[in-house]
């Protein structure tokens, strides 16, 4: 396929860009710079005032409370990263070289999960943790007691409908990266003599790498900002950023706040992505030059 | 059993039970919202005693329901429409041409996917709640469909591109070399060529924005969709309706995907590469 250079003044090039560049300078650029403008801004009695001050920020870096939010929210993103690519390496594995008669029909009822109702199938998981719900219900059936298990409304709950609902991120990711790996490379491992842990560890595994990596950067990212299981599943026991922004504009109608701390969410979403762009960079140049 | 024969078994072993685990992971609470929805009892506890058809009858006749349905419906339909349009012109932009400010172009493309879907509720709400004071409306469906294109369109994009990426496009030349204008070529040749990705980013859009609850609660207002209807309930305390609802919103969901392995089949038939599955 050939790429065509085009120029601005082209019609076809202005038809396909323009509609779509100005709603996302307008409904998305825009409004970051307002955050970043409101978050220099205080309110008095409920009330914005216009005042250019740095009383936000400072209050954002002085309390405690914040800081131990943002610790909470950065180690269960951690945490969740891990448990997704542990459970995402070998479905995606499976998907690309195994099971490939049923690779397809593997794929569409992931898909399928994924796209359902994101508060239902977090309602489902209360319904089945419930101290009255399916688990406990087979467990007693079982022999092994009533309320056997009380996971519900804790920290564990929070990060398995996390897991749940970013899964599939992983799976994709890492999938797209395993069968993009010649074929002939691992072959050639074989032919050498190579076991077949060796050849993933040394041949596969490597190759993966980017795809590996880029589906834990974005669930980490998307972590960050999870609301719903730590308030449906985690009972509210462990809050997390996003609760926290949410508080501040709905509960103490503090602009001001509210945008500050998405701000600080934003950072460390974009320096974690900054970070991965020059890591992943860094790998592929090596690889460029081991060639 | 020699080690080599061990080993493979149980990288085996441990790769389809992987697989296998994974799947039920994810069908557990769908498989158990399906159950519920079925009891008869007042009180979602298990095991079921009588099985009835109750709440979906209840359901029906909240008066909550119905105007959240066709808010659902009118918002992902009017989102996946703009998503979808605004998806094959940055597709085509990002792989088939070399322009200025290309990079940017790309990067404003995608941002919105990395971004947590709450954050950008809020920062959207925060602007809209500003243009509301100057123009005079405040949140509604409409500014919740502004939300759902912006979150969305980078989706259909990609899934497009993907489709573009694969594009022949010297049967574009003999078109032209035929005499066709530009808007012929692209109506007649490329649109046809990149239906199939044109109709998956159409479904995957629908859906994304159908189960949408992060921005549609950020932004719509006091209009509510189905999953904010739900999130809105199942606050107060879990009614029985509410697994029959999840049964109900499935359906679309398994209707598209249906859809788009057909279309996957028929195209795959066409370009005479032998479909996978089979």
């Amino acid at each position: 396929m050939e790429v065509k250079p085009r120029s601005w003044r082209d019609r076809g090039l202005q038809a396909a860009t323009l509609p779509l560049t100005t709603v996302l300078m307008v409904f998305f650029l825009v409004p970051l710079g307002l955050t970043a403008v409101l978050s220099f801004q205080s309110t008095r009695y409920y009330r914005l005032v216009w005042t250019w001050d740095l009383d936000t920020w400072v209050d954002v870096f002085t309390h405690v409370h914040y800081w131990s939010i943002m610790a909470q929210t950065i180690t269960m993103a951690a945490a969740c990263v891990a448990l997704c690519i542990a459970l995402g390496l070998p479905v995606a594995y499976a998907m690309a070289h195994r099971v490939s008669t049923l690779e397809h029909h593997i794929t569409v009822l992931i898909v399928f999960a994924f796209l359902t109702d994101a508060v239902l199938k977090t309602f489902g998981w209360v319904l089945f943790l419930d101290r009255s719900g399916v688990l406990n219900g087979a467990l007693d059936a079982v022999g092994l007691g009533p309320a056997a298990t009380d996971i519900l409304f804790t920290p564990s709950a929070t990060l398995l409908g996390m897991v749940y609902n970013l899964l599939p991120y992983t799976i994709f990711t890492i999938y797209l990266s395993l069968v993009r790996i010649d074929r002939d490379l691992v072959l050639a491992a074989y032919d050498a003599g190579a076991s077949k842990t060796r050849t993933f560890l040394e041949v596969t595994l490597p190759l993966a790498r980017p795809g590996i990596f880029a589906g834990g950067v974005l669930v980490f990212v998307l972590s960050l900002g999870v609301f719903l299981e730590p308030k449906v599943m985690g009972g509210g026991t462990s809050p997390m950023a996003a609760e926290l922004i949410r508080q501040s504009f709905e509960t103490r109608v503090n602009w001001p706040l509210g945008a500050a701390l998405t701000l600080v969410v934003i950072t460390i979403g974009a320096g974690t992505l900054g970070l991965a762009a020059l890591v992943l960079m860094r790998l592929s140049g090596r690889r460029e030059a081991t060639r | 059993m020699s080690m080599h024969r061990l080993e493979t078994h149980l990288a085996n072993i441990l790769l389809y039970g992987s697989v296998a685990a994974v799947l039920v992971f994810f069908y557990v609470p769908i498989a158990t919202l399906i159950v519920f929805s079925f009891t008869e009892s007042r009180f979602l506890s298990f095991p079921i005693t009588s099985f009835s058809l109750r709440w979906y009858g209840e359901l029906f006749a909240s008066k909550d329901f119905w105007p959240a349905l066709t808010n659902s419906a009118l918002l992902a339909f009017v989102s996946t429409v703009f998503a979808t349009l605004f998806g094959i012109g940055g597709a085509i932009a990002w792989i088939r041409w070399r322009f200025r400010f290309q990079r940017a172009f790309q990067a404003l493309t995608f941002a919105p996917l990395l971004f947590p879907q709450l954050l950008l509720g809020v920062v959207m709400l925060l602007w809209f709640s500003v243009l509301g004071s100057w123009l005079d409306f405040s949140p509604s469906l409409w500014t919740a469909i502004v939300g759902h294109v912006v979150y969305i369109t980078p989706f259909a994009l990609i899934i497009i591109a993907v489709q573009v990426h694969g594009f022949d496009d010297t049967l574009e030349d003999a078109a032209r070399d035929a005499g066709a204008t530009g808007w012929e070529v692209f109506r007649e040749v490329t649109l046809p060529l990149i239906w199939p990705g044109v109709v998956s980013a159409g479904i995957f859009s629908f859906l994304l924005s159908w189960g949408n609850f992060y921005i549609t609660y950020s932004l719509s207002g006091t209009a509510r969709t189905l999953p904010t209807f739900v999130f809105s309930g199942i606050a107060v305390g879990s009614s029985p309706i509410y697994p029959a609802l999840a049964t109900l919103t499935f359906l679309p969901a398994l209707l598209l995907l249906g859809l788009a392995d057909f279309f996957r089949r028929r195209a795959a038939a066409r370009r005479a590469i032998p479909v996978k599955s089979e």
